[in-house]
């Protein structure tokens, strides 16, 4: 991963976090005063070191882990904003990476009945629920946006 | 990779597939805090294996289920 691929890296993060959402490739190599040629090359090579995941056959982003582009059950509110998270770990790692307190909002995968969990000082306001990792950490990364 | 109310409602979601790995969600936090707490710095690496696998570590979520490739 060299100094651009970090840089561009880097603008893409910055844009999760301004705008809610992630950039486009066109919008990010006209913020950037980079051709777009060259965004998507390094977000080729920026998936393939697994630092943020693309979209299937589109070369848009999917996913800057923590933050998610698509809308997923765990959405995340801090400081008046939202975000997505791809699942419950990278939810509560949105208030991680922003340093903040948060709240997020999904539904029970089982009965839908909704669950709030606040972050405070990384401390969740309500301990006694429980996150299900289905899939071993040796095959996290076989097929991510299932894991 | 998600929340639950009770290990009852993680039985009745998993419809008799092979269960995971449950851990609370204060753990979770912890978890959360210290593999994604670095990922905005302007000066950000990507972790090492060895390092992420030293955070599972030291969180107790250790054995086959944690260990990364």
């Amino acid at each position: 991963m060299d100094d651009v691929d970090l840089a561009i890296r880097g603008l893409t993060y910055a844009w999760f976090v301004e705008h809610g959402e992630a950039p486009t490739a066109q919008e990010l190599a006209a913020h950037a005063h980079h051709p777009v040629a060259e965004i998507r090359a390094a977000w080729w090579r920026l998936h393939e070191d697994h630092a943020l995941v693309l979209l299937p056959g589109s070369g848009e982003i999917q996913m800057a882990n923590p933050f998610s582009a698509l809308p997923t059950p765990y959405k995340v509110e801090a400081g008046g904003r939202s975000w997505y998270g791809s699942c419950a770990w990278d939810a509560l790692g949105i208030c991680a990476a922003l340093r903040v307190d948060g709240t997020i909002t999904t539904t029970c995968p089982d009965c839908d009945d909704p669950i709030e969990v606040a972050v405070r000082n990384h401390a969740p306001d309500d301990p006694t629920l429980l996150f299900h990792c289905l899939v071993p950490a040796a095959h996290w990364w076989d097929d991510i946006a299932f894991t | 990779m998600n929340l639950f109310r009770s290990e009852e409602h993680i039985t009745r979601w998993l419809e008799g597939r092979t269960p995971g790995a449950t851990i609370s969600v204060t753990t979770l936090c912890d978890l959360a805090h210290q593999w994604w707490s670095d990922r905005l710095d302007p000066d950000w690496q990507p972790h090492t294996r060895a390092e992420n696998q030293t955070i599972l570590d030291t969180l107790g979520l250790v054995g086959s289920f944690w260990t990364l490739p």
